[in-house]
């Protein structure tokens, strides 16, 4: 969306992503935690798709909401409450963590400030037909790739489980 | 055809067959190899000669180039002149004599080839040094005789104290050796070339203005005394008895021990120009002379009296070649070979008839045991005493007349001082002669009843070298020499003194003789009250004037202080053992430290993975 | 400022947020949410660069993020789940047998 509305509504979904990624570090149940990342990758959802990258933004909310954080939540919900992690949410590098953090910001941002300033065509690269013909006709090595990812990630689970399973009766 | 390179080369042969094919081919082979080689190299000797009486030029050879660097060339050329035939007939000749000895002496020892080899090596290195045209070559046999020394010293290397005399023999020896390297540095510095015969043309011709040849002259001479056992460095001679006797005979009597005095006589242009040195080269030798006389007279082990007796000759040999007389000291050489092998031999054949026996207040009434032995023993004596006719007689008057009246430094301490010492000679040669063969036997029972003559093989040999001793004398060596070697002119009081000086020299030797008789005859009884009368007199001399012990004391004690806290505690043990154990011990607590690092802790490792990160695009903004 | 450059830098955000979440939070889980929040922003990086350009090497490799956080995820979770089992705690730092 072009104009003065989709650079509001651009930027209250920044704002949005932000505040999720604050609230993220700031909470102390996990299933906050996980409810707040939920709300950060809609609102990035959003970015995505006032950007004109409707397949990412799809994509975002099909595999990373739908299936990542679903299960995330499944994770939470089974694990025990009367955990000491519960009550002391930071770990002994909290200050060093975020001296860090702020050294890091101003480097990235010092870096920033010279990034050249360019048109941006609108959908550009992400409209759906262009995107899907890129991906299957020149990136194709890519997408087989993928599929061999997933199968070694599903091989990975299968031994972590059944060796475990085996020698834990 | 290369006669002279062949004569050094086929003792080179006899050593690498015995050595390398000894053990397995037997006895029989390695002394065919080991006597037939040296006997042959003695007859390409002999045929050399022959031919440089009759062309009387001499014969010059190269046999290749060893070196060259830029525009200089180092060859490896042979030189045979009447000086050179001199030495290599007595050295192939003798030598050859003393192989053929040894068949029979060392007939029982397990490491015959091995004794071949080494022996043959000796030649080998003895005909290098005087058949070498350069100073390198004659250094290449001085060094490789040493060797050959000490591999022979050391030969029963089993027993801790004969391996100890041979490195003391090897030790001594460097000393001197760096005094010869530094005289021939400065040669080479100052004439651009080592090869003797242009080095005594460059000095016969006049002084050198580049270079003193006092110090050059000095310098050589500090190398020979210790080659052939002068003061200071002949304490390693009586230690080299330890060896079997034919190589005492040879090597520490006959030849290795001469090689100083050819040295010297070699470069008799050197030491034309240096006349301070030869002063010193008589003195010295004349000092050493009288300091061997005095302690060979209270020595018990039949060798080591013969010992120290070589190193009193080889004294005569320097004061001959000091007060210029160079050609006689070349005579006494070659006589002082004949009898003083003669005599070795003689004492080698002694023991073997004793089964070892050395000390010869254990010995007694082997006249009529061991006849042949007696009569070579005693012509040989007769002769190092000087009895006129015999070959010793000859040579030693004429060094005593030039010691007296040498228009080069004659004079009348040094010929007073040879007297004596003649006197000392004849004296202990014949107390030897009184206390091993006569009087009443002092063996134990078991050796007295195995007392036997050696073989033939041994006895025959003998018999050649006394023979040698009663005719070697009228070879008239330093007239055949007088073309290289110029004979110096006498003084007139020389000259006028020459008749009685002679009467002097016969009295001296009968005169040796009948003490010794007075002495030593009746088992020795006038001996033994004439030891307890003078005895703190004959302790000094017995224990060799105490010189070993002075050297232990100022020398080799701080020396081995130094070794031992400097170079092994501080040197070795502290600074480079501590180095690399520092360098161990760094890395070991670097590694220590940055493992430090690894905590476990996960937080810890993501929040080096932000710090890096951070770093990296800081460095990044830094560099544009 | 241009929305370009707002989006760069809300990505950057994301990123260090998440980065310093995962040095600072005690949670194994959570450590692993703050992981899904570094590869969102580099998402959003990766778009709003691939449209400056125009290339679509950058679709693709948004589409390569997605894959592998999602098969990260899979292996993660049963590798926490058998380290909780273990030590019975989801305090990352109860888990130091790798010290040293």
């Amino acid at each position: 969306m072009t104009g003065a509305v989709g650079t509001v509504l651009l930027w209250c979904f920044a704002g949005a992503a932000t505040l999720g990624a604050v609230l993220m570090l700031v909470a102390r149940h996990p299933m906050r935690v996980a409810l707040s990342l939920v709300g950060v990758m809609l609102s990035l959802a959003g970015v995505f798709a006032l950007q004109g990258a409707h397949a990412v933004a799809v994509f975002q909310v099909l595999i990373y909401v739908g299936a990542v954080m679903v299960f995330m939540v499944y994770v939470i919900m089974l694990i025990d409450v009367r955990d000491p992690s519960f009550t002391k949410r930071y770990s002994r590098l909290l200050v060093p963590g975020i001296i860090g953090a702020i050294l890091f910001l101003a480097a990235f941002v010092a870096l920033l400030v010279a990034v050249p300033v360019g048109a941006q065509s609108p959908g550009g690269a992400f409209a759906l037909k262009p995107f899907s013909a890129a991906f299957l006709a020149e990136h194709w090595l890519e997408f087989e790739l993928t599929s061999v990812l997933l199968l070694v990630a599903v091989v990975a689970v299968l031994a972590l489980v059944k060796g475990n399973g085996r020698r834990h009766g | 055809m290369p006669w002279l390179g062949l004569i050094v080369a086929l003792p080179l042969l006899g050593f690498a067959l015995n050595g390398a094919l000894g053990r397995r081919l037997g006895k029989r082979f390695v002394s065919a190899v080991g006597c037939g080689l040296p006997i042959a190299s003695a007859l390409i000797a002999l045929r050399c000669f022959l031919a440089l009486l009759e062309t009387g030029a001499p014969i010059s050879e190269t046999a290749f180039t060893w070196a060259v660097i830029g525009d200089r060339a180092f060859e490896v050329s042979f030189w045979f002149d009447r000086l050179s035939a001199v030495m290599a007939l007595v050295v192939t000749g003798v030598g050859s004599l003393i192989h053929v000895y040894s068949i029979g002496y060392m007939k029982n020892d397990g490491s015959y080839a091995r004794y071949f080899a080494f022996l043959n090596l000796f030649l080998f290195f003895m005909l290098l040094l005087v058949l070498g045209r350069s100073m390198l070559v004659l250094f290449v046999g001085w060094e490789g005789v040493g060797l050959a020394s000490y591999l022979l010293i050391g030969f029963w290397f089993e027993d801790p104290a004969k391996a100890k005399a041979g490195k003391k023999a090897f030790i001594t020896n460097r000393v001197g050796d760096g005094a010869f390297l530094l005289g021939m540095f400065i040669l080479y510095g100052a004439l651009g070339t080592l090869d003797m015969v242009r080095i005594n043309e460059a000095f016969l011709a006049g002084p050198v203005p580049a270079v003193s040849a006092t110090v050059i002259g000095l310098l050589l001479f500090a190398g020979a005394t210790g080659k052939s056992a002068q003061i200071p460095l002949y304490v390693w001679l009586p230690d080299a008895m330890a060896g079997p006797t034919p190589v005492s005979a040879l090597i520490h009597a006959a030849t290795m021990v001469t090689a100083g005095v050819y040295m010297v006589a070699r470069l008799n242009g050197v030491y034309l120009q240096a006349p301070d040195a030869a002063q010193v080269i008589a003195s010295v030798g004349a000092a050493t002379a009288l300091l061997a006389a005095t302690i060979a007279v209270a020595q018990y082990d039949i060798k080591k009296v013969l010992a120290y007796s070589t190193i009193s000759q080889l004294g005569f040999m320097f004061l001959a070649l000091g007060v210029g007389a160079t050609g006689f000291a070349v005579f006494h050489l070659m006589t002082h070979a004949f009898f003083k092998a003669c005599l070795f031999l003689g004492a080698g054949s002694v023991i073997h008839a004793l089964g070892g026996e050395q000390d010869i207040r254990k010995m007694g009434g082997l006249w009529r045991r061991i006849p042949v032995t007696f009569a070579t023993f005693l012509i040989a004596t007769a002769a190092i005493a000087g009895i006129p006719g015999l070959a010793g007689f000859w040579s030693k008057d004429e060094i005593l007349l030039y010691a007296f009246g040498s228009s080069e430094g004659g004079a009348v301490l040094l010929w007073a001082t040879g007297a004596f010492t003649a006197l000392l000679t004849s004296f202990y040669m014949f107390r030897l002669v009184w206390l091993t063969f006569f009087g009443r036997s002092r063996m134990s029972h078991e050796v007295e009843h195995h007392v036997h003559e050696s073989p033939i093989s041994m006895t025959g040999v003998l018999a050649v070298l006394a023979l040698l001793s009663i005719v070697g004398g009228f070879i008239h060596v330093p007239h055949f020499l007088e073309p290289v070697l110029p004979i110096p002119a006498l003084t007139a009081a020389g000259e006028d003194a020459e008749g009685a000086l002679m009467g002097i020299s016969i009295a001296i030797a009968l005169t040796g003789l009948a003490l010794a008789w007075f002495f030593f005859s009746n088992g020795g009884a006038r001996a033994e009250g004439a030891r307890r009368a003078l005895s703190p007199l004959h302790g000094f001399l017995a224990n060799r004037w105490y010189v070993d012990e002075l050297y232990e004391l100022l020398i080799i004690r701080p020396l081995h202080w130094i070794s031992d806290r400097v170079f092994l505690r501080i040197g070795d043990r502290l600074l480079i053992d501590g180095a690399l154990h520092g360098l161990a011990s760094l890395a070991r607590r670097g590694a220590h430290a940055f493992s430090l690092v690894q905590t476990g802790n996960l937080h810890l490792y993501a929040l080096l993975a932000l710090l890096g990160g951070a770093l990296l695009l800081a460095l990044r903004w830094l560099n544009g | 400022m241009d929305s370009a450059q707002m989006l760069v830098a809300l990505g950057a955000i994301l990123f260090v947020l998440g980065l310093a979440g995962a040095v600072v939070r005690r949670n194994l889980l959570v450590v692993l949410m703050c992981l899904e929040l570094m590869l969102n922003g580099v998402n959003v990086e990766l778009v709003t660069f691939s449209r400056l350009h125009g290339s679509t090497a950058g679709g693709v490799l948004v589409f390569l993020v997605f894959v592998v956080a999602a098969a990260e995820l899979a292996v993660a979770i049963p590798i926490v789940l058998l380290l909780v089992r273990h030590k019975k705690t989801l305090d990352a730092d109860a888990f130091k047998d790798l010290k040293g």
